[in-house]
């Protein structure tokens, strides 16, 4: 009944989409037919994207405006009225930029005859980055949350906060300048809070390190998109160029580098591992303090494996050179980023004197190294190293002799090549033992048959006797099988009479 | 910047970063494993590594953070040997008294470091392995010239015998101490007497005033 009083309601013209295309039309699509909607439903998405974009700009403009009004009135510089214009400037160029980027956008909503899979694109291309800002901030509200946590027991937690947070927030207008400057910034900051926390506030150098974490940590995870490779330096660059030099460089063997670690024991190819993951690792972390830890575990790592090969405390004569191996290995991602944004933000008294800052040290040292790299330091002469970087010789291919032929992962590819053989010579054995197998099958058939025909034969010959208790006690034998049975007796008696005993003189 | 983290003022802690620097082979790591854990040629491993060690000390009742900072002594690292003495306080030279070539490297060492960091290093050059004295190869008196001609001082030690050890690093430790106390005596007359309020503007001290915007970031 109720079906039937919708169905009255309802007129076929409500089912179909709203737009007249002659598709259906869904409630949950708002009436449209799901390729209208989609349509309908980006063309409103980006309109709230431009509005976003304008009140994002508007907003800005108003707190540089601000900023500039307050940073004058403190102090009448001179120099800061250029450097405002110049902002300003900037702030224009980059909102052409966003125009650019939203006409960008639009024509590619407009043309109508588009395949599904470019409207797929668009459509989730602004998802993805709005879910990273999204993403972003909330990792950054989370620090807040954290850091506001942490200074609640505090007496002067108020006040560090407020501090921070200002200085976070006029950090994020300075991004024009040049990355030494914005780290001189913050490490001024740093040193005016920690000599501050300690005079004013009378904390033990204990207190005052863990309080300096916590703030390194709040604002460097609020900072870390601004001032990790910033757009004013090469770093992008240098990190390419350290990249496709180790990737030339991967034909160096632990032998070249006098690795003092034996990587056919199971723990240390394990630790070798670890170490390795440690230091890709440093790139997904966004406070240079947790960047370091990094760097520390991996360093343990190396240690471990090279207590393991060597049987005793590693010294920096071991340490290094496995740590090069390590980084050649690895391949870290925006490896020069990385150190330089340590080198940069991180609280300077780690890096100068801590356990932390010595494994940094070193981490930069094996940079260093593979960066001025050459044939010396490898003890190989000079062609030997330029065929090999040209990639027309590799080291592996004159001492591989046969079976055991390695390439450039070198021990690895070795036990890889060993288990192989194993393996092959287990198939062998296997077909041998099938073989053997079968034969016995085989022969066993032959014998079940040469018994049978034994059997037969002998059931032949003394058939009479074996079938006469047999055919009486069937007891419907034919005349036939008597008279065989009369004829076997007759040739018994052909047979030579029993032996008898006989007896020998002497 | 060299006395930088080392605070300074009386009732706070010094902390001190040291390098230990010398070919392969002469003991580096020996010398310092016996200062730091009193080990020779353990055969029980207890420590995981012995390229960076710490060690705590009170003298004349003010403590003392060591950092001592091992580094690799093969010839093909000699070029990042800049990157590992930056910012310390003193470096612990170490030759091998059965080695004239290593005593030679100790030289170019000296050289290197007079010129990147001046006077601000405390250096010592140290003539390891004492107990091989029968095959000596150089000379004690030429040695401790040398050593009184660059402004270092000069010890034997043997890290075998465990000797020399303690006085060497107790020695460093005091001149470090001196030196960061003059220098501390020299930024209070430069900057301000009531030395108690801005005493750590020393480490970014390279860009002399430079940077009013941080100034003006903390106040506001």
């Amino acid at each position: 009944m109720m079906s039937q009083r919708r169905g009255i309601h309802l007129d076929q013209s409500e089912l179909l989409c709203k737009k007249g295309c002659g598709f259906y039309g869904n409630n949950a699509w708002h009436g449209f037919c799901s390729k209208c909607w989609r349509e309908e439903n980006q063309r409103e998405k980006q309109k709230q994207i431009q509005e976003d974009w304008a009140l994002a700009e508007r907003l800005q403009r108003e707190e540089e405006e601000a900023y500039a009004s307050r940073n004058q009135k403190a102090q009448s510089q001179p120099t800061i009225t250029p450097f405002n214009k110049f902002e300003e400037r900037k702030t224009k160029e980059k909102s052409s930029k966003v125009h650019t980027v939203t006409k960008f956008f639009i024509p590619s909503t407009k043309t109508p005859p588009r395949k599904d899979a470019a409207s797929l694109d668009t459509q989730s291309s602004p998802s993805p980055s709005s879910s990273a800002s999204r993403h972003s901030s909330v990792d950054s509200d989370h620090a807040t949350r954290e850091f506001i946590d942490f200074l609640k027991p505090l007496k002067s937690g108020r006040e560090i906060f407020k501090q921070c947070r200002a200085f976070t927030e006029t950090m994020v207008y300075k991004r024009d300048m040049a990355a030494d400057e914005l780290s001189e910034c913050v490490q001024d900051f740093y040193q005016n809070l920690s000599d501050r926390l300690q005079t004013q506030f009378k904390g033990s150098s204990d207190h005052v390190e863990s309080i300096m974490d916590e703030v390194e940590k709040y604002m460097m995870t609020r900072l870390y998109k601004e001032v990790f490779c910033p757009e004013t330096t090469d770093d992008e660059n240098k990190d390419l160029a350290i990249q496709k030099r180790i990737r030339d460089l991967h034909w160096v063997t632990i032998e070249m580098l006098c690795v003092p670690v034996d990587e056919e024991i199971p723990e240390v190819s394990d630790s070798v591992v670890k170490a390795i993951t440690d230091v890709i690792e440093m790139d997904s972390k966004r406070v240079p303090k947790d960047k370091l830890a990094c760097i520390t575990r991996c360093s343990k790592h190396i240690f471990n494996a090279i207590k393991v090969s060597k049987k005793e405390a590693a010294s920096a004569d071991d340490f290094l050179p496995t740590l090069i191996y390590i980084v050649l290995k690895a391949n870290p991602p925006r490896l020069h980023s990385n150190i330089q944004y340590i080198t940069r933000f991180c609280n300077p008294s780690r890096l100068m004197t801590g356990e932390d800052g010595y494994y940094f040290t070193n981490l930069c040292c094996a940079v260093a190294f593979i960066e001025k790299l050459d044939g010396q330091s490898l003890n190989l002469s000079t062609e030997e190293f330029d065929l090999y970087m040209s990639g027309k010789a590799s080291p592996h291919w004159p001492q591989t002799s046969g079976a055991s032929s390695s390439s450039p992962g070198g021990t690895a590819f070795n036990q890889v090549h060993k288990r192989l053989d194993l393996l092959t010579g287990l198939g062998e054995r296997q077909e041998r033992v099938i073989e053997k197998a079968r034969q016995l099958e085989s022969d066993l058939i032959d014998w079940t048959d040469e018994v049978e025909q034994k059997v037969q034969s002998v059931l032949e010959s003394f058939s009479p006797e074996a079938q006469n208790p047999a055919a009486t006690a069937a007891s419907g034998t034919t005349s036939a099988a008597s008279s065989a049975i009369d004829s076997d007796n007759v040739e018994n008696e052909l047979l030579p009479p029993p032996l008898q005993p006989q007896v020998f003189a002497g | 910047m060299a006395a930088g983290g080392a605070g300074g003022n009386s009732g706070r802690t010094y902390s001190f970063k040291v390098v230990l620097l010398g070919e392969g082979c002469v003991g580096k790591t020996s010398l310092v494993l016996r200062y730091c854990e009193n080990k020779f040629n353990d055969k029980h491993i207890t420590t995981l590594q012995a390229s960076f060690l710490t060690k705590k000390l009170n003298i004349t009742g003010k403590r003392v953070n060591l950092a001592i900072w091992d580094t690799a002594g093969q010839e093909r690292f000699h070029a990042l040997g800049p990157i590992y003495y930056r910012d310390s306080n003193g470096a612990v030279l170490v030759y091998d008294i059965t080695d004239e070539d290593s005593f030679q490297k100790v030289k170019n060492w000296v050289k290197e470091l007079r010129k990147m960091l001046g006077n601000e290093i405390c250096l010592c050059i140290v003539g390891n392995k004492i107990d091989l004295d029968k095959d000596r190869h150089v000379s004690v008196e030429e040695a401790e010239s040398y050593a009184e001609s660059v402004g270092a001082r000069h010890y034997h030690t043997s890290a075998k015998l465990n000797k020399g050890i303690e006085e060497l690093f107790l020695d460093l430790c005091k001149r470090m101490m001196e030196n960061a106390q003059a220098e501390e005596r020299l930024k209070g007359n430069g900057a301000s007497q009531s030395a108690s309020s801005r005493r750590g503007v020393q480490i970014v001290d390279d860009e002399p005033q430079a940077t009013p915007a941080g100034g003006c970031c903390s106040s506001g």
